[in-house]
C-alpha cells in the first residue's frame, strides 16, 4: 500500500489501476467427468467477473478488464480514485476526523454495498484498503474497490487463499457460512466503529487470536458485542458519549444472528444519517482545475484508448516487480511420481500473493490527445452549414486516413478516437441516426462498440422480450447444445469459461424455444457464439442480434427440412461462380468438385464455423452491410482467393484443402467480395427462399418462378427484364445482349446495340470464341455483362454455357426470354 | 474432366504412382465415419491422419474429408476417409458419403447408451442401403474413460459378431487401437477384385455415379 500513499499528489491523472492474484492451479492431469481437461481457474474467473464490468454507480470502482497471465496469473484492471481509507485516516492523525464526517464517509460506502446487494452480490473484503476517499472536509466523495472479489473467485473457490480481512469479520463468515450481504453490513459496521472509536481493532493480535475472539462474544449473547470491544481496547467511555442513534445502529449491525441486521438499503434510511443528506451534492468536478476533456469519457473508452497508445498491463507490474520472470528451468519438478504428482523446488517468492495496487499512468495519453480540438470529443451530428464547412476540411484529411489497409486504422489511436467518440454519439441517438450509422459503417467499424453497432445495423431495438422467454425447461435438443457448446470456439477465453457456456446454452435454448417453426441445427452455436463474444455482458442485445441476423441472410434455413433452401443456396452460389469465374467454376464441375461437399459449413453458419473470431468480425463488419446474397460472393471471393491452387488440383487436393481450410486473408476477401456484390445485378443472386423485403416489381423474376430443377439445369444466372432494362438506361457501356434469335426475328425487332448470334446457325462443338465467327465479339463482351436473350429458353442455357466454358466473364440469361423486353415502357426496342 | 484417371476400386496402379514403388500394388478405398455426434469421430480420424489429438476438437457441420495412406504386406492402401457430421439432422446427407463407400467404421461412446443405440441403426442402415460387399467396423470410443463406461464390452463384442463387424474399443485421445482398426478394415478389405463401379466420389445424384464423373 505504500505505493498507494505516496502517488497521492497527482490522483487526477491516474485513474486506473491494476492488482494482480493467482488462480488456484488444478493438480496436474486431471480431467472432468466429460474426459475433457478442468476449465483453468483463471478462465473461470474471466468469465465471472465480466459482470462486474457493468457496475457503474458513484460510490463504486468501475471494473475495467480482467486480464490472463502466464501460470493462472490474474490481472484486474480497474478505476481507482483518491486514496484508501487507512491512508485518509492516517492523514488526519493529527486532528481526529468529526464524527458527521466518518458518518458521511459511511454512508457513501452503505450507499456502495446496497447497490451491489440489489445485484444480488456480495463484497466479503470490505476494509478500509477497499474504500477510497478523495476530496476533503464536507466534499467526499467515496468508492468502494476490489469489491468483485468474492463474485470473480466464486466466493473464494477459484483462488488459493481467503477472501475477506479477519478483523472484519462476522461471526457466520469466521464460521464458514458465505453469500449474506448482512456479513457485508457486520463489517461495515465494525469498519465504523473502529473509526468512531478512533483506534484500530486488535492491532498486535494474531489472526486466530481475532477470529477466536470475535466467536467467543458471539456465543455471549447477553452483553452486546459493541460494548465488549469498545471495552477490550478501553474505549468504552468514548463509545458511551456517541449519539443514541448512532449506538442503536451499530448494536443493530453488530448483532450476531444475521437476520437481526439490518440491510444496506436500510442502513441509508437509518436517522443517524437524516442530517447528512441534506448536505449540499457532493461532486468532484466543483474543484477549481477543469478536467480535461478525455477525463469525461467513459472510463471503458479511457482503458482502450491507453491500451491502443501502447498502454500494456503486465509491462507496468513488470516494472513494480509484481510480475517477476524466472528461468522455467527452475521449476521442473525434482521428482514425478507415477500417480502424476511430483516434487518440485519451492515456489519463489514471486508466486505469493502481492496486493499492492498499481497506478496506471495516463498523463502521456492525455498528452498526446490534448491537442484534438473538442468537437472531436463531443461531435455534432447535426450542424448549421459554415460549420460543417469548417468540418470537410478534417474530413478530408480523415478520408486519407480511411484508405490505409484496416489493421492500421484499427492501431492509429488518434483515429480510433475519433471514431469511437462518433460512433458514441451515433449510438445514443439511434434509431433516429440509423442512416448515418449505416454510412460511417461502411467506412469500418470500431472494435470497442462493434456490439452495439452491429445490432444498431440489424434493426435491434431492445424491447425485454427476452428475460421473458423459456430458457430452462429440458427439451429433446438439450443433449446436443450440451455436446456442442464445449467445442465451439474454445480457444477464446470467454467462450470456453463456465460462464460463456452458460449464456450461449441460454441464448441457443431461447433461440430454439422462440422459434417453433425451426429446429436446432448444429452450427448454430458457432454462428451465435460472434454475438455473444460482443455482447458478453448484454444477452439480450446478443439474442436480438441473432434473432434479427437468421431471417435477413439463413431464412428458412434452419427448418427440420432445410433441403430445398440449401441446394437452392448452393446452386445459386455454383452460378454465382460460374458468373464471376467461370474458368474455375467449371474446373470445379469438371471434377464433381460441388459446392455441396464444401460449402454447407459456409452458409449455414455464415463462415463462424470455418475462421477464427477475429476473422469472423471483420467478415461479418462487411456482410452486416450487405443484403442476403452478399454471403454468396464471400464464398466466391474465398474460391477466388485459392484459385491458382485448386486450378491445380484435382478433386482430392481441393476437397483436402477445403477440410482444412488455408490462411485466407481476410481484408482482400472482403474487398473482392464487395467488389463483386456492387457489380453484379440484383435479380442475380435471386433466391426463392431469400427474405423478400418488398414486393417484386412486375419485370423482376418473381418468386416461385424459377424451380429448383430448372435452376439446377442451369449454368449461369437469371437476370431480370427490370435490371436489362435499368442498365440500357443508366449503363449502356456495361451490357453486351446478345440475342440468340434468327436474323429474320432480329430484323423486325431488337434491342439497340445487341449483337445477333442465330442460334442455329452456331456449333458450340469447339469451346472458343473464334468459333463463332463474330468480328471482335471478345472486345465486345469484355467487362460487360453478358445477357443471352433467346425465345427458346434452352437455346439461351446451352449459349451461356458455352460462353462460360470460352471463359466469359458475367454471362446470364434473360428470364423469360425476349417477349418480356416488349411490355417494358417506354418502348425501348427498334426494328430495321 | 479427369487429368490423371483414377483407379476404380482396388487395383494395381503401381505403374502410375510418381514415388511409387513399383513393385508394390496400391489400393485406394473409400471409408466413411457414422455415429451419434459427439462420440469422437473426427478425433478418430485426426488421430489416424495426423497423430494429433484436440480435446476440443470443433463439431462437423456437413461432412470432412481426408486422406491416409498405409502399407500392410505388399499393398500400399490409400484410405479416402469421409468423417460425416453426428447430427441426426444431418441425416439426410449421409447416403451421399456411404453409398459406394468400400468400408465404414460406426463409432460409438462407450460412457453414452444413445450412442450405442444408435450405431446399431447405422449398422442396420449400412446392412440395407449400402454397398453389399461394404466392410462395416464397429468402434467404441473413448476407452480411456472406461472406468465410467456404460455400454459393456461384452456386449458389444457380441452384437458385433452377431451382425459380422470388426470390433474394438479404441481411444482417440491415447491412440488406442485406432491405427490398429483402420488396419484390420484394410485386411479384410479385397485387394485383388477389381470392382470400378464402387469407388464414387460422393455426390448427391446416383445417377451420375454410374457415369465416369466419379473418376478424377
Amino acid at each position: 500500500m505504500a505505493a498507494g500513499a505516496t502517488s497521492l499528489t497527482k490522483s487526477e491523472t491516474r485513474r486506473l489501476c491494476a492488482i494482480t492474484f493467482f488462480a488456484r492451479l488444478h493438480p496436474g492431469d486431471v480431467c472432468g467427468s466429460n474426459g475433457l481437461p478442468l476449465t483453468p481457474n483463471s478462465i473461470a474467473i474471466l468469465g465471472r467477473s465480466q459482470r462486474l464490468k457493468e457496475l457503474q454507480h458513484e460510490h463504486l470502482c468501475q471494473y475495467l478488464d480482467v486480464v490472463r497471465g502466464k501460470h493462472e496469473r490474474t490481472i484486474v484492471v480497474s478505476e481507482y480514485v483518491g486514496c484508501t481509507l487507512e491512508d485518509y485516516v492516517k492523514r488526519h492523525s493529527q486532528t481526529p476526523i468529526k464524527q458527521t464526517h466518518i458518518l458521511r464517509i459511511f454512508h457513501q460506502v452503505a450507499s456502495g454495498l446496497a447497490v451491489l446487494h440489489a445485484q444480488r452480490l456480495v463484497v466479503h473484503n470490505l476494509e478500509p484498503r477497499h474504500i477510497l476517499v478523495e476530496g476533503s472536509k464536507d466534499a467526499v466523495q467515496v468508492k468502494l474497490f476490489n469489491y468483485g472479489m468474492h463474485h470473480m473467485t466464486k466466493g473464494g473457490a477459484y483462488v488459493p487463499f481467503p477472501i475477506g480481512n479477519v478483523r472484519y469479520m462476522s461471526p457466520e463468515r469466521l464460521l464458514g457460512v458465505n453469500g449474506n450481504i448482512k456479513s457485508d453490513v457486520w463489517a461495515w459496521a465494525m469498519l465504523l466503529l473502529e473509526q468512531l472509536l478512533q483506534t484500530e481493532l486488535w492491532p498486535k493480535l494474531k489472526l486466530s487470536n481475532i477470529a477466536w475472539k470475535v466467536l467467543a462474544f458471539a456465543r455471549n449473547t447477553k452483553v452486546s458485542v459493541v460494548e465488549k470491544i469498545a471495552r477490550e481496547h478501553q474505549r468504552l467511555e468514548l463509545y458511551q458519549q456517541l449519539p443514541l442513534e448512532v449506538r442503536e445502529l451499530l448494536e443493530r449491525c453488530l448483532s450476531v444472528l444475521p437476520a437481526q441486521r439490518p440491510l444496506p438499503a436500510e442502513l441509508l434510511q437509518h436517522p443517524c444519517f437524516a442530517q447528512l443528506s441534506q448536505a449540499p451534492a457532493v461532486r468532484p468536478d466543483a474543484s477549481a482545475e477543469p478536467v480535461p476533456l478525455l477525463l469525461r469519457c467513459p472510463l471503458t473508452q479511457i482503458y482502450h484508448l491507453w491500451q491502443l497508445a501502447g498502454g500494456d498491463v503486465q509491462a507496468e507490474l513488470k516494472k513494480e516487480g509484481l510480475i517477476r520472470s524466472e528461468a522455467p528451468i527452475l521449476a521442473l519438478p525434482q521428482i514425478v511420481r507415477l500417480s502424476g504428482a511430483s516434487v518440485c523446488p519451492p515456489r519463489s517468492q514471486s508466486y505469493l500473493m502481492d496486493d499492492r495496487v498499481v497506478l496506471l499512468k495516463l498523463q502521456p495519453l492525455l498528452q498526446r490527445l490534448s491537442r484534438l480540438p473538442a468537437s472531436v470529443y463531443f461531435p455534432l451530428l447535426h450542424m448549421p452549414r459554415q460549420q460543417q464547412q469548417q468540418q470537410q476540411q478534417q474530413q478530408q484529411q480523415q478520408e486519407q486516413q480511411q484508405q490505409l489497409p484496416l489493421l492500421i486504422r484499427e492501431r492509429d489511436i488518434e483515429y480510433q478516437f475519433r471514431r469511437v467518440r462518433l460512433f458514441t454519439r451515433l449510438l445514443h441517438g439511434y434509431p433516429h441516426t440509423a442512416e448515418q450509422l449505416q454510412r460511417e459503417a461502411a467506412i469500418d467499424i470500431p472494435p470497442l462498440l462493434r456490439g452495439p453497432i452491429w445490432a444498431a445495423l440489424l434493426g435491434v431495438l431492445p424491447n425485454a422480450s427476452y428475460a421473458k422467454i423459456d430458457k430452462f425447461t429440458a427439451t429433446s435438443t438439450d443433449r446436443q447444445i450440451e455436446v456442442d457448446i464445449p467445442r465451439c470456439h474454445q480457444y477464446d477465453e470467454l467462450l470456453s469459461s463456465p460462464d460463456g457456456h452458460r449464456k450461449l446454452k441460454r441464448l441457443l435454448k431461447a433461440w430454439v424455444t422462440a422459434h417453433p417453426q425451426y429446429v436446432y441445427w448444429q452450427g448454430l452455436d458457432s454462428l451465435t457464439a460472434p454475438f455473444l463474444y460482443l455482447n458478453f455482458n448484454n444477452e439480450e442485445m446478443a439474442f436480438l442480434s441473432l434473432f434479427r441476423f437468421i431471417p435477413k441472410y439463413l431464412q428458412w434455413f434452419f427448418l427440420k427440412d432445410n433441403s430445398a433452401i440449401i441446394k437452392e443456396y448452393l446452386c445459386k452460389f455454383s452460378q454465382l461462380s460460374a458468373f464471376h469465374e467461370p474458368l474455375l467454376a467449371q474446373h470445379l464441375a469438371s471434377i464433381n468438385f460441388i459446392p455441396e461437399l464444401f460449402a454447407i459449413p459456409w452458409f449455414l453458419t455464415m463462415f463462424s464455423h470455418v475462421f477464427p473470431l477475429h476473422k469472423i468480425l471483420h467478415l461479418w463488419d462487411k456482410l452486416m452491410l450487405g443484403d442476403s446474397s452478399y454471403p454468396l460472393f464471400i464464398g466466391v471471393a474465398i474460391l477466388k482467393q485459392l484459385k491458382s491452387t485448386l486450378l491445380n488440383s484435382g478433386f482430392n487436393e481441393c476437397i483436402l484443402l477445403f477440410s482444412d481450410l488455408p490462411d485466407i486473408v481476410m481484408e482482400s476477401c472482403v474487398i473482392e467480395s464487395q467488389k463483386m456484390y456492387e457489380c453484379t445485378p440484383k435479380s442475380i443472386t435471386h433466391r426463392q427462399h431469400a427474405l423478400r423485403v418488398q414486393t417484386p416489381h412486375v419485370l423482376d423474376i418473381g418468386a416461385g418462378e424459377v424451380e429448383l430443377q430448372h435452376l439446377q439445369s442451369e449454368l449461369c444466372p437469371r437476370i431480370s427484364a427490370k435490371d436489362v432494362h435499368q442498365l440500357l438506361l443508366h449503363a449502356p457501356e456495361q451490357l453486351a445482349l446478345i440475342d440468340l434469335r434468327s436474323v429474320v426475328e432480329f430484323g423486325h425487332v431488337h434491342v439497340p446495340h445487341s449483337i445477333n448470334i442465330p442460334f442455329a446457325t452456331v456449333q458450340l462443338g469447339e469451346q472458343r470464341l473464334e468459333a463463332l465467327q463474330v468480328p471482335q465479339l471478345e472486345v465486345q463482351l469484355r467487362q460487360r455483362i453478358v445477357v443471352c436473350v433467346s425465345n427458346i429458353h434452352q437455346h439461351a442455357v446451352e449459349f451461356s454455357q458455352f460462353l462460360v466454358a470460352c471463359g466469359v466473364l458475367r454471362t446470364c440469361i434473360l428470364h423469360k426470354g425476349f417477349n418480356v423486353l416488349h411490355s417494358i415502357e417506354p418502348n425501348i426496342l427498334i426494328s430495321n | 474432366m479427369a487429368t490423371t484417371p483414377r483407379s476404380g476400386g482396388s487395383s494395381s496402379g503401381a505403374a502410375q504412382r510418381p514415388n511409387g514403388t513399383s513393385q508394390n500394388k496400391s489400393c485406394q478405398f473409400k471409408l466413411v465415419l457414422l455415429g451419434e455426434s459427439a462420440v469422437g469421430k473426427s478425433s478418430l480420424v485426426l488421430r489416424f491422419v495426423k497423430g494429433q489429438f484436440h480435446e476440443y476438437q470443433e463439431s462437423t457441420i456437413g461432412a470432412a474429408f481426408l486422406t491416409q495412406t498405409i502399407c500392410i504386406e505388399d499393398t500400399v492402401v490409400k484410405f479416402e476417409i469421409w468423417d460425416t457430421a453426428g447430427q441426426e439432422r444431418y441425416h439426410s446427407l449421409a447416403p451421399m458419403y456411404y453409398r459406394g463407400a468400400q468400408a465404414a467404421i460406426v463409432v460409438y461412446d462407450i460412457q453414452n447408451q444413445d450412442s450405442f443405440q444408435r450405431a446399431k441403426t447405422w449398422v442396420k442402415e449400412l446392412h440395407k442401403q449400402a454397398s453389399p460387399n461394404i466392410v462395416i467396423a464397429l468402434a467404441g470410443n473413448k476407452a480411456d474413460l472406461s472406468n465410467i463406461r456404460v455400454v459393456e464390452f461384452d456386449e458389444a463384442k457380441q452384437y458385433a459378431e452377431e451382425n459380422g463387424l470388426l470390433f474394438m474399443e479404441t481411444s482417440a485421445k491415447t491412440g488406442m487401437n485406432v491405427n490398429d482398426i483402420f488396419l484390420a478394415i484394410a485386411k479384410k478389405l479385397p485387394k485383388n477384385d477389381n470392382n470400378p463401379g464402387t469407388v464414387i466420389k460422393p455426390n448427391g445424384n446416383e445417377s451420375t455415379q454410374t457415369t465416369n464423373n466419379c473418376c478424377k
